[in-house]
């Protein structure tokens, strides 16, 4: 069982969600964030004044999968996000120890 | 003339008698009143004759027919027209026997034409006009003066200066009515304060004097008592002596028939007193703390709100309705409650153009909408007194509408008055952090067609359907109601048409993608459309509930909103007008009679292509005419009035210092330049469009104003005058000069090389001082500029100019453009 977790460009979060639906991954969860990588933003104009544009915002969507799907989820996400410029996010696969539901407190595969 | 004197003597006597009796109440003072008037008549109809027709008016105490016997006979004589010899003659002809039967008169001599403008710094005056009763000749004449007297603004000065007299007069009685030696005139509790009691019921709400402590029948008695004692006093001490002293109050109580020693007698008579004095003087307390303001036509404000007062006029006139909430949102108050329900009765029984019959009343409304403190409450009352829906019935297709989906939180209607008054909470800087987006509100021409678009953007919504096409066709119909301009329906129609488009692209398109911005500026064409929906986009997200506006989204929306700013401001001047445009062909197509293809064609192609977003099609005709038969040094110049705004417009071949010519000229006057736009085509045909204030009102002061101006920008273009020689006068006037604390934020001019393909473009955003514009512009001409395109904005005391220039028709290099921003910065600070 593993943790995805994906920063994408606001406007791919459909494209994503579209993509991971097609993997039988209907659940996740997405958060509005704003933070850099590579793409270090840049400085803005406005009328005349500069303004420091440097944590862009971003879309982190999260989503729990079985290990024989991570690669299928990954590569889902990844073709769905991608646009070949810098600032296409950063996706990253992490170990997830136990899961519970909380409506029954099951211990659950996911 | 002696028979006239001698029933002036016999009305005395019958007077004294009936005083010395105590008798002499309202009854006495009335018939003696009415002899004086004979008397006045007589005097009026012996007088010779006046080409201006006359009436004797009389005022205060007289007016009211309460004349006392040695009271002043206050008199107006009024003509209604230039008073001269013969006029003067008639004046002595009546003033002159008033003297001879030993009256002390009061008088004033004017012609009507002196009541054109009240005299509202005289309060006295329009007090004793209330009372103004015409005695002899031309009787209408006193209504035309006293319509002015009734006019809310004048009832508010006379309920200000009424209250402020009362009170100097309390002080000089140390605030009290027992007074052992009372002045029955004008002591607390006596005469003065029963007329201003009733004067203060009569010019806020005739119901105040029979309501509480105040009480009609009682005030009556009071009045009746005082006059007596006042009648008598004037037998007792012969002359207009009014204080009840000790020995008269000996006298009049035994004459007042008053039983028991002298002692009892004058215990008895003060006792009655003192009991009148109590009763005028809690009744006048009542009055003047209950009394509601004068805030308009039959409008006043009282503690819990903004009333009518007369509800029956009101009725007969459903297009005064709306100066109940426009009141209200002025005085930062509310509606009174019953007063929507009064509303709320009636409403169904007047039709939506009723509520707007005149183009004074539809402009009023569309004024109303105005953002600001208040106008979402104000709207909010209107609406659930279905003041709202019966104006706009489009709107009442939304009541209480309920559209499910996983987003939306309250019903249509509730959402759309939530959208403005988020535009509310953005004009008054409610929101912390939001301040950004309340500049852009600040910044807008007509605010006001924000909010009428927001009114009517989910109207459509009344059916299942795509609603934004049927939102834009219903505001359409509701601004064809309105006889809105055609510019202004332009500008809603795009909004309520394209309201779902920014959020669309800021959330869900790739915004860093410069095709997408290139898209959105073509959009909305000019900044003004794209603030208006930038706002639009804003409030309308932050109205579907409670979280939707994220500072996250806040951030994305700026962030394209920044972008396709600088897109339009910095790209634009490369985007240039080609003959097979289609808006060209659209405009030679619609074009009038008197304007040929050819001079069409020649004028637009090659102007920025923002040009035929800028103006409608009607300008571009005037601009067109204006443009014709152009020869080296003509200028052909254009102004007119544009709201409270002035705009010029000037078309002439261009030359070097032009643009800083006319800024100069402009500024030399002490207009404020607020926006403005300067182009150029490629046949070096310039067109400059400024708008700006008048803040001395020179226009309007001076009859020959626009032509002196005129006169002047022409000289100036010309090189026949020196305009920096014009402007240094002014600018080292007083009035211009810096106030002591208040310092200046430093200029800041950002050169940019990279975002036009043509021109070098120069931002510059400094204090918004007089010569601003010129000085700037002088500096770049200097420099060997070349100017392409200016754009021309203010933001509150913030001046943002961007120039478009060129030297030696290319861009500038980078050690021109230092040398250039060093110059200007040398020139903004000396």
């Amino acid at each position: 069982m593993k943790l995805i977790k994906a920063i994408v460009r606001p406007n791919k979060v459909d494209d994503v969600k579209d993509a991971l639906g097609r993997v039988s991954l209907p659940g996740m969860t997405v958060t509005e964030v704003r933070g850099h990588g590579k793409q270090k933003g840049h400085t803005a104009i406005y009328r005349g004044k500069e303004y420091d544009v440097s944590l862009l915002p971003k879309m982190e969507i999260e989503v729990v999968v079985p290990d024989n799907l991570v690669d299928e989820a990954v590569a889902a996400i990844i073709t769905a996000a991608r646009t070949g410029e810098i600032g296409d996010g950063r996706v990253f696969v992490i170990p997830v120890e136990q899961s519970y539901r909380i409506r029954t407190g099951e211990r659950s595969d996911i | 003339m002696a028979t006239s004197l001698s029933a002036v003597e016999s009305a005395r006597e019958e007077l004294s008698a009936a005083a010395a009796r105590g008798e002499g109440g309202r009854g006495a003072l009335g018939r003696f009143s009415d002899r004086v008037d004979d008397f006045l008549q007589r005097l009026l109809a012996d007088a010779p004759p006046t080409a201006a027709p006359c009436v004797v008016v009389a005022l205060g105490g007289y007016g009211r027919r309460q004349l006392c016997l040695h009271s002043d006979v206050d008199v107006l004589l009024l003509f209604d027209g230039d008073i001269g010899e013969a006029e003067e003659k008639r004046v002595r002809a009546i003033l002159h026997p008033l003297w001879d039967a030993r009256f002390s008169v009061g008088h004033q001599i004017r012609q009507i034409g002196d009541f054109a403008e009240l005299e509202i710094d005289n309060p006295e005056f329009l007090l004793a006009l209330l009372d103004a009763r015409a005695v002899a000749g031309d009787a209408p004449l006193v209504d035309r003066i006293a319509a002015r007297v009734r006019s809310p603004a004048a009832h508010a000065r006379i309920l200000d200066a009424l209250n402020r007299l009362i009170d100097e007069r309390h002080a000089r009685f140390n605030d009290t009515f027992y007074q052992l030696e009372p002045d029955v005139k004008d002591a607390p509790g006596a005469l003065r304060d029963v007329w201003a009691a009733r004067t203060i019921a009569a010019i806020t709400d005739p119901a105040l004097i029979d309501r509480g402590a105040a009480d009609r029948a009682r005030l009556d008695d009071a009045e009746e008592f005082m006059m007596r004692l006042r009648s008598m006093l004037h037998v007792e001490h012969r002359r207009n002596h009014n204080v009840l002293n000790h020995e008269a109050q000996e006298r009049i109580a035994r004459l007042m028939g008053y039983t028991g020693a002298p002692r009892q007698q004058v215990e008895r008579l003060m006792g009655d007193y003192f009991r009148h004095a109590r009763a005028v003087s809690r009744s006048l307390e009542a009055i003047r703390q209950t009394a509601p303001e004068p805030v308009g036509a039959n409008l006043v404000r009282s503690r819990d709100g903004i009333r009518f007062v007369d509800l029956e006029r009101a009725e007969r006139h459903p297009e005064t309705w709306l100066s109940l909430f426009q009141a209200a949102l002025d005085a930062g108050t509310a509606v009174t409650g019953g007063t929507l329900a009064w509303i709320e009765e009636r409403i169904d029984r007047h039709a939506p153009e009723a509520f707007f019959p005149a183009p004074a009343d539809r402009a009023a409304l569309v004024a109303f909408l105005r953002p600001r403190a208040g106008l979402y409450a104000r709207l909010s009352e209107m609406h659930d007194c279905g003041l709202l829906g019966r104006m706009f019935p489009e709107f009442q297709a939304i009541f209480c509408r309920v559209v499910r989906d996983f987003y939306h939180k309250y019903t249509v209607d509730e959402h759309t008055l939530l959208t403005i008054r988020n535009l509310e909470r953005l004009a008054t800087r409610a929101v912390k952090g939001r301040e950004r987006f309340g500049a852009l509100l600040d910044d807008l021409a007509q605010p006001e067609l924000l909010v009428l678009s927001l009114l009517f953007h989910d109207v459509g919504k009344w059916r299942d359907e795509d609603h934004v096409e049927e939102s834009a066709r219903m505001a359409l119909q509701m601004m064809r109601r309105l006889d809105l301009p055609d510019e202004s329906i332009a500008v809603v129609d795009f909004l309520i048409s394209h309201h779902t488009r920014m959020s669309l692209i800021a959330f869900r398109r790739d915004t860093e993608d410069p095709e997408i911005v290139r898209q959105l500026a073509d959009l909305v064409g000019i900044e003004e459309r794209l603030k208006m929906l930038c706002l639009l986009t804003l409030v309308d997200i932050e109205a579907v509930n409670p979280d939707t506006l994220t500072p996250w989204r806040e951030e994305l929306l700026w962030r394209l909103y920044v972008d396709t700013y600088n897109h339009l401001t910095l790209e634009y001047a490369d985007e240039r007008i080609e003959h097979e445009e289609s808006g060209l062909r659209a405009l030679v197509a619609g074009r009038p009679g008197d304007v040929t293809d050819e001079e069409i064609a020649r004028f637009v192609e090659g102007l920025p292509r923002r040009y035929l977003q800028l103006f409608p099609s009607d300008e571009i005709y005037r601009h067109v005419r204006l443009a014709r038969g152009m020869r080296p040094d003509d200028v052909h110049a254009d102004l007119k009035r544009k709201d409270s705004l002035w705009e010029l417009t000037v078309a002439t071949l261009d030359k070097p210092f032009l643009f800083s010519n006319i800024c100069g000229a402009l500024s030399s006057f002490g207009m404020d330049i607020a926006r403005g736009h300067a182009m150029t085509n490629p046949n070096g045909l310039v067109l400059d469009v400024f708008q700006f204030t008048d803040q001395e009102r020179f226009f309007e002061l001076n009859a020959t104003g626009r032509d002196q101006f005129l006169a002047v920008l022409e000289d100036v273009i010309a090189g026949r005058a020196d305009v920096t020689e014009r402007l240094r006068a002014r600018e080292q006037s007083v009035l211009y000069r810096r106030r002591p604390g208040v310092t200046s934020t430093p200029a800041v001019i950002h050169a940019d090389n990279l975002s036009s393909r043509r021109y070098t473009i120069l931002d510059l955003v400094a204090d918004n001082v007089l010569g601003l514009l010129h000085r700037v512009s002088r500096a770049i001409s200097r420099h060997g500029c070349d100017v392409g395109l200016v754009l021309i904005s203010t933001e509150g005391q913030k001046a943002i100019d961007v120039f478009h220039i060129t030297q030696a028709g290319a861009k500038l290099t980078d050690a021109a453009i230092a040398a250039l921003t060093a110059d200007i910065h040398r020139t903004l600070e000396a």
